[in-house]
Formats: C-alpha cells, sequence, structure tokens
C-alpha cells in the first residue's frame, strides 16, 4: 500500500533521516517504534507532506507522492491525526467534521454529514454523537473526532503519533479498538508509540528506528517486550529500579483542605487532605480529568484556592506566587508542556533558566550571564542526555521526548525540597521514563518529597510509597506500598469503590 | 556539541542577512511602486528620487535636519518596541509625546534661572515624567478598569492633545501671536548643538543612547527577559513567576518616558518653543518604525533614519518636481505592508 524508499532528511548538522524504508502493507497496523529524537516524528511528516525530503520517494497505492501538499496526501488518502488536535472546541462534532472539508460541498448539509459521522461512528465503535460540543468531549472523545474526520475525508492509512500519551487506560483500549475495526474494514494504520505493551497489543508489523535510520523490523507475534527494548537501545534498561528502603521523615508538603473551581466556577477540587513526608513519593493516580491539574495547579501557585492551605516545609505559601514558592523548594514539572512548561521559539539555553532568572547563578547584579547559562545548558544537555544541536537551538525543534527532557532538567537540577510533577514522562521513550524514575527516586533519597501524578498505574506502582487515587477531584482512597491491590485500585479510580483513607495513609508515617 | 563562538559566528551572520533581508526588499519595493505612481502622475520618477535624495542628504545642514528629524521616531519606536515584545500594545506614543513636550516647555518657563546643562536636564526630566505619567496613566486604567491597553492609550492621546492646545490658548500661550504657541523659551533651556553651525542637537546622541539601553537591557537583563518571555507565550510566563501587571506598569512607564524624552527634545532642540500640533503623526509612525525594525531595538535606529530621512527629502523633491509630499507618506505606508507581509512570511522564525 505504502513504500517509503531511502527517505533522508537533514537539518543543519541532524540527521533525522538516514535513508529510510518503510513499507506498510494493506490491512495492516504498523508499529513505528524508537527513542526519543529517532526520527519518528520526521519520518511521518515527511510522508504527511508536511516537510519535504531531502532524498528518497514515496509510492501510496501505486502513485508516487513528491512535493505534495498535506491537501494532496489527503487528497491520496492519506490522513494524520496530531497530537496537538486541530479542532474548534466551541463547534459540534458534525462542524468539525464540515470544516476545511471541500468535498462537503459549496452548501453545508449539516445533517446528511452528521448522518455519514453517525454510520462511521457505527462501524468503527467511535461512539461519537455527531450534535455534541467538542469542547465537552473528554480527551479520547476529541481524538475519535479527528479519526472520523480522517475517515470520512476517506482516509485508507492513518498516521496517529503518540496518540495514547495523554489518554487515560480505558481511553486507551478504546482507541486500540478502534484501530483494529479501521483495519479490519480495510485500512492500515502508523501508530507510534513509546509504551511497548500497546504496540504488542496492537500492531501486526513494527518497525524500529534507531539514530534516524532502521534498525529493525518483525511481526508482532514473533517478538516481545525485551527483544524490542534491545532493538531500540544497546543498554539495558530493564534492571529493576533500586529503591533504598529509607524511612520518611519530617512533612515537607502539606495540602490541607484544598479546594479549587475552574475557569467557569464548577468545583473541580473538592477539599483534599494529605501530606508527603521528606524521603517519600506519593503517587496521585486516577483517570485524567479528575482533578489532578487542578491539584498541581493550586500547589503550585498557578490558580487560586477557593479554599485550604498549602505548606512547604512549615511555612504556609498558600499567599505566596509562583517565585515565592519556587524559593521555598518547590519545582514543578507541568502537565502542558508546549505552551506553559516551555517556550518554543526560545533558545535552549534560555528554556533550562527562565524560572532561575532572579538571583544567582544566572543573575548577577542587574545582568543576566548568559555564560553561566550556557555552561548550565550544556551540562544539563549532557546528563539528561537531550537530544540537541547544541544550546543556542530554538526548543521547538526538539522532538517531542526531549522538549520534555528539557523541563525535567530544569526542575530536577535545581536540587527541589518539593517536586510536584505532572505526567512527567509523557512522550518519554523507556530508556528516558527509566532515567526519569532514577532521578526521581535520588530525591527522594536524598531526603525529597515527590507529588507524582500519573494516568500510569504501572509507573505510579514503582515509584510510589504511597498511591492516592482522585476520583471527581477528590480521594477516593490513599493506599500504602504494601498494602496495594490493583482491583481495589481500579475500582477507585472508576469511582465505584471510596475509602476514607486513615490517618496513616493521608499524612504518612503517623497523625501530625 | 562544541559550543564555541567561533563554530557559531557564521551562522549568526547569516541569521543577521537574513533578517535584514525582508525589510531592504521592502523599502525597495516601496520605492518601485511609488515611482510607478509618480510616473502616472506624470512627472520624471528618476529625477524625483534624485531631488528626494538631494534634499535628505544634499548638504551637511540636510543632514543635519534629516538626523534631528529620526531623533524623536528612534526614541519613540524604541520604547514601542519594547511594549510590543511583551504584548502590550501602546499606540499612545503621540500623547505621550505631546505632554513630554507640555511639561519640558512650563519646566524651562517657570523654573529659577539656572545654567544650561541644569535647565535643559530639568526640563527634559520634566518631558520624562509627564510621558511616563500619561502611560501609566493608560496602564492604570487597563489594570484597574479593564479597558484594553489598545483603546486606553489611543483616547488618551485625544486628550493630551487637546491639553496642549488647552495650555497654549491659556497660561502657556504667546501672548498676541495670532498662533497657538509658547513665548520663546528662556535660551539655557535649549538643547546644545552637536556640531556647530548646523542644526544637528544633541538630542541625537540621546537618542543612540537610549538605543543601546534599550538593546541591552532587552537581550541581557532579567527584565527584558521577562518582557520577551511574556511576549512568547502568557502560560510560561504565569510559570516562570512573572506578573503581568507589573511588567505592563513597566514596560509603560518606560516607554511613555522615552515618548515624553522625544517630545522634549522637539520643543528644547527644534522649536525653542511648543507650537500646536508639533507631535503630529509622530505617535503612529514611531509604531511603524518598531514593526519596519521588526521590534528589535539597534533595527529600529536604522527604521527610524529611514523615516526621518524620507521626509526631510520629500519636501526637497515637491520643490524640485512638483511631486507632492503626501507621496512619502504613501511610500512609508507601502513599505509596511510590504514589511508586514514579509514578516508573516518568516513568522516563527524570528527570535523572541
Ligand atoms: N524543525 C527542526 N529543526 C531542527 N531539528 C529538528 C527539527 N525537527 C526535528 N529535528 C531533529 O530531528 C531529530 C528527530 O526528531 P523527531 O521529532 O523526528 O523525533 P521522534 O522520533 O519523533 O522523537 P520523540 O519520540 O521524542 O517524539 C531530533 O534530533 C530533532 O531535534
Ligand atoms: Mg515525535
Amino acid at each position: 500500500m505504502l513504500r517509503m524508499l531511502g527517505i533522508t532528511k537533514s537539518y543543519g548538522a541532524v540527521r533525522a533521516n538516514r535513508g529510510i524504508d518503510l513499507v506498510v502493507p494493506p490491512r495492516t497496523i504498523l508499529g513505528l517504534l524508537g527513542e526519543n529524537g529517532s526520527g519518528k516524528t520526521t519520518l511521518m511528516n515527511v510522508l504527511f507532506g508536511l516537510v519535504s525530503p531531502d532524498a528518497g520517494t514515496i509510492v501510496f497505492n501505486d502513485h508516487p507522492l513528491a512535493g505534495h501538499t498535506p491537501r494532496e496526501a489527503l487528497a491520496a488518502g492519506i490522513g494524520m491525526i496530531h497530537q496537538h488536535f486541530m479542532l474548534v472546541p466551541a463547534m459540534t462534532v458534525t462542524e468539525n467534521v464540515m470544516l476545511g472539508w471541500d468535498a462537503a460541498g459549496r452548501w453545508l448539509r449539516p445533517a446528511a454529514v452528521a448522518e455519514r459521522i453517525r454510520a462511521a461512528s457505527h462501524t468503527y465503535g467511535l461512539d461519537l454523537e455527531p450534535d455534541a460540543r467538542v469542547g465537552a468531549l473528554p480527551l479520547g472523545g476529541q481524538q475519535r473526532v479527528e479519526i472520523v474526520k480522517a475517515i470520512l475525508r476517506g482516509a485508507e492509512l492513518l498516521i496517529l503519533d503518540e496518540p495514547t500519551s495523554s489518554l487515560s487506560p480505558p481511553e486507551v483500549s478504546g482507541l486500540l479498538h478502534v484501530l483494529r475495526r479501521l483495519r479490519d474494514e480495510g485500512r492500515s494504520v502508523i501508530f507510534i508509540s513509546h509504551k511497548l505493551g500497546e504496540v504488542l497489543d496492537v500492531c501486526d508489523e513494527v518497525v524500529v528506528l534507531r539514530d534516524g535510520a532502521v534498525a529493525g523490523r518483525t511481526r508482532a507475534s514473533d517478538t516481545d517486550r525485551a527483544k524490542l527494548a534491545r532493538m531500540m537501545v544497546d543498554r539495558d534498561v530493564s534492571a529493576p529500579v533500586a529503591r533504598e528502603g529509607g524511612a520518611a521523615g519530617a512533612e515537607r508538603l502539606v495540602v490541607a483542605d484544598l479546594a479549587a473551581n475552574d475557569a467557569t466556577g464548577v468545583e473541580r477540587l473538592g477539599g483534599v487532605s494529605f501530606s508527603v513526608r521528606s524521603g517519600e513519593v506519593l503517587a496521585v493516580a486516577g483517570v485524567d480529568g479528575n482533578g489532578q491539574a487542578e491539584l498541581v495547579d493550586v500547589i503550585a501557585g498557578l490558580r487560586r484556592p477557593t479554599r485550604g492551605h498549602v505548606f512547604v516545609d512549615g511555612a504556609d505559601v498558600t499567599g505566596r506566587g509562583v517565585t515565592g514558592r519556587r524559593q521555598a523548594g518547590l519545582a514543578h514539572v507541568p502537565a502542558d508542556r508546549h505552551t506553559t512548561g516551555l517556550v518554543a521559539d526560545m533558545t535552549v539555553t534560555e528554556n533550562l533558566a527562565f524560572r532561575d532568572c532572579d538571583g544567582p547563578p544566572f543573575r548577577r547584579g542587574p545582568w543576566l550571564d548568559f555564560g553561566a547559562m550556557r555552561a548550565a545548558a550544556s551540562e544539563r544537555i549532557a546528563r539528561f542526555a537531550i537530544r540537541v544541536g547544541g544550546p543556542d537551538v530554538p526548543a521547538r525543534t526538539l522532538s517531542g521526548g526531549n522538549q520534555q527532557k528539557l523541563v525535567l532538567a530544569r526542575e530536577l537540577t535545581r536540587h527541589p525540597r518539593v517536586l510536584v510533577a505532572a505526567q512527567p514522562t509523557r512522550g518519554l521513550d523507556p530508556g528516558a521514563t527509566r532515567f526519569v524514575i532514577d532521578e526521581v527516586l535520588a530525591l527522594r533519597a536524598s531526603g525529597g518529597a515527590v507529588l507524582y501524578v500519573s494516568t500510569e498505574l504501572e509507573e505510579a506502582l514503582i515509584v510510589a510509597d504511597r498511591i492516592a487515587v482522585m476520583y471527581r477531584g477528590r480521594f477516593a482512597g490513599v493506599v500504602r506500598r504494601d498494602a496495594v491491590d490493583i482491583t481495589r485500585l481500579g475500582l477507585m479510580m472508576s469511582g465505584a469503590l471510596t475509602e476514607s483513607p486513615d490517618a496513616a495513609a493521608l499524612y504518612g508515617r503517623k497523625a501530625p | 556539541m562544541t559550543v564555541g563562538a567561533p563554530a557559531s559566528r557564521p551562522r549568526v551572520e547569516l541569521a543577521a542577512v537574513r533578517a535584514l533581508a525582508p525589510p531592504l526588499l521592502a523599502v525597495l519595493l516601496a520605492f518601485a511602486v511609488t515611482g510607478v505612481l509618480i510616473v502616472a502622475a506624470g512627472k520624471n520618477p528618476v529625477l524625483a528620487y534624485w531631488s528626494l535624495a538631494h534634499g535628505a542628504f544634499g548638504s551637511w545642514d540636510r543632514i543635519a535636519v534629516g538626523l534631528n528629524r529620526a531623533t524623536p521616531y528612534a526614541l519613540t519606536g524604541v520604547g514601542i518596541a519594547l511594549c510590543f515584545r511583551a504584548r502590550v500594545i501602546n499606540i499612545g506614543g503621540e500623547g505621550q509625546l505631546a505632554l513630554g513636550g507640555l511639561a519640558a516647555t512650563w519646566v524651562a518657563l517657570h523654573m529659577v534661572p539656572a545654567p544650561r546643562p541644569v535647565a535643559t536636564l530639568f526640563a527634559l526630566g520634566g518631558g520624562v515624567l509627564a510621558g511616563a505619567a500619561w502611560a501609566g496613566l493608560a496602564a492604570g486604567i487597563r489594570l484597574k478598569r479593564g479597558v484594553h491597553e489598545v483603546l486606553a492609550t489611543l483616547l488618551l492621546n485625544f486628550v493630551g492633545l487637546l491639553i496642549v492646545s488647552e495650555a497654549l490658548q491659556g497660561d502657556l500661550g504667546e501672548p498676541g501671536a495670532g498662533f497657538p504657541q509658547s513665548p520663546l523659551l528662556p535660551n539655557a533651556s535649549w538643547l546644545g548643538r552637536l556640531v556647530a553651525g548646523t542644526d544637528l542637537h544633541v538630542g541625537v546622541l540621546i537618542a543612540l543612547a537610549a538605543v543601546a539601553v534599550a538593546h541591552v537591557a532587552l537581550w541581557r537583563t532579567p527584565f527584558g527577559f521577562r518582557l520577551r518571555i511574556l511576549g512568547a507565550s502568557a502560560p510560561a510566563a504565569a510559570y516562570a513567576g512573572i506578573s503581568p501587571a507589573r511588567a505592563l506598569v513597566s514596560v509603560m512607564l518606560l516607554s511613555g518616558g522615552l515618548a515624553g524624552l522625544a517630545g522634549a527634545i522637539e520643543v528644547l532642540g527644534v522649536h525653542y518653543r511648543l507650537i500646536d500640533g508639533f507631535a503630529h503623526g509622530f505617535g503612529f509612525n514611531a509604531v511603524a518604525i518598531a514593526l519596519l525594525g521588526g521590534l528589535n531595538p539597534l533595527a529600529v535606529l536604522p527604521a527610524g533614519l529611514f523615516f526621518g530621512f524620507l521626509e526631510t527629502g520629500a519636501v526637497a523633491m515637491q520643490r524640485a518636481v512638483g511631486v507632492p509630499t503626501p507621496l512619502v507618506a504613501v511610500i512609508q505606508g507601502l513599505t509596511m505592508v510590504f514589511v508586514l507581509s514579509a514578516m508573516g512570511l518568516t513568522a516563527g522564525r524570528r527570535r523572541v
């Protein structure tokens, strides 16, 4: 169905794609794997006509594609679903599907389009209501709107670049189900993910990229996690995580009856109390959208609480701004790296310094010390293995995972007393995920307190001393590491079970 | 990964060339299109442009006039560039400039007699304070009443110009002049000449210094860094702990002060008195200059010079060839259109 031969693309000195051959047969889900910065997104951008390759040929359904635009790619039958959805939240599903669709005709026929959406939704199990407002849909639903858009525009090959990285586990299994239906109806899918389990679960074939070249291809049935991981990286990332037992110390982060509303005045956080001690990691699990983002924002000082208090090392920081909290020792990895965690148009150096430019070492007298900033940047790039042409390139040119590493490098190297991290491993490859987990545990071992928000239960179980499950803005339960019961956690996430935790679970070792 | 300066130098120069090309091309295109208009008006464009160039650069005197003219442009433009960097849309340069001139006049006429540099400095300081206050008022309206600064600064322009007229009708006016203007200011308050025998005043040096300071402030200080972050992404600015209100107030005070300084320099260095309507056109041209300079303080300087010399040359062009001066406004307008189009094409590649 699709043949890409010898695709080559360089950005200056960075060789993002080096003679990649990719063949996608009909009725196939092809998994594209590779470390952060190995060239996956670049290859897909070439295919969809967003980037023109330096060399190489593309043949799709026996038609050559060269120098094509995304519009022509679409017309040829290739659809791409970006990680950032291109939807208008205020419009309905039908209106979004009609938007910019030539084949919808000169006159808008919403009823006819709605009918087709309903039909497609039925065929592929998309579960979409044509009259629903897109802004009111959960992320998984918005993603299905993108899928139906692509299908109705005639996409025979669908590209999904890390579609599962911001979905909750039930949404992920729903998406995988949709992908299988698409294949069974005769379409093909290119599926990019860093989660080997998903890839093995849904894909028929797997292609692994390393350093911009194909490192291996295999049938999914002939391989396993360990083999794939070895294909992606030379080193072994499967060694068990070293967790020192270290006893938790004094309370570092205390949250008392914290509540907050969203922009429209709806309560999203309904009075949460807990504490995290020195040398301890409290993971917050739960389906995305149950108040985790609000909890993190309020603790970080980005959102005002409607009631409640936040203490860092005994000091009430509720009334302080972001800077005051940072000076108190609070580090924050925000969930949204694109517009909050980073300034895409600024250089890597500036991005690694922009939360710390109010004091030494980056500020000397009235001046910014660019020498110090650049030195620190080079050091962090090396330590976090950030794949980048140099400290002076704009952050925008980094691959998704490397942008996330940038944020982590800035926040972790400050040696914070308290780290509040929202989805810190989103978009990271297994090796980098492992690195971040090791860093978080190192912070824990050196006496830091960590609040670790994750939708990945697996990851929470690795890092956490206690796991809290959030449901509708409250803790549905807090479980100590030694008493974890997966079924119980699952029930809490779905709201079927609410336990009022004892003081030991809420506040660590002992009641305050 | 080498970080050495030598390795990165050629790339920097290339980037500079790439940044310069669009405005230069835009200027050339604007001249070409206007040339067609001149032909259409039945005049000889080569002759017209020659007399324009001659009027602008034909003698030391002409050059002095052009530099004087460019001075308030560069001063006001650089302040506006800083505002725009932080996404603060200050279009109140005209009012701020007018009040700066008014305050300088008032100080010069009312202060106790003092020797030259002292009197001049006080008058200039009055201009700075008045301009800053006027811009600060707009910032206050924005913060307290939620009126967008575009509207607040625009409306305060009208108020500012009317205050100047009002003052010239009243106390500050020259009795029996027949025209709304102040009496001649005491000699001690005048700006010194830079080159004896020409009109060139030391305000040009002040503008140069201001541009240099703005450049350093934007690229080398935490303050400028904060402005750039704020302009690039509001959520990232919040995450960095930057207060948008504080940034708004400080950048407005700064740019208002620069505009007020420009007004004071016009009064103390060119007219030696306050004349009704002296600020006319400066504010909006300064916005154009800031954009033409790509919001880079250093690049605002050539942009300001371009506008200054264009306008002094225009008078000569009209006299020599009979091409009406408004055609110069056409050149300015076309340059802006072309520059903004070019910036749209290269959007996303600009350094923030
Ligand atoms: N516009 C660009 N300018 C310069 N370099 C770029 C640009 N886009 C990508 N690169 C570089 O090309 C390489 C491959 O990037 P790409 O985004 O394809 O990686 P990826 O495999 O998608 O990684 P990830 O898993 O982190 O998303 C990276 O080193 C990246 O820095
Ligand atoms: Mg990618």
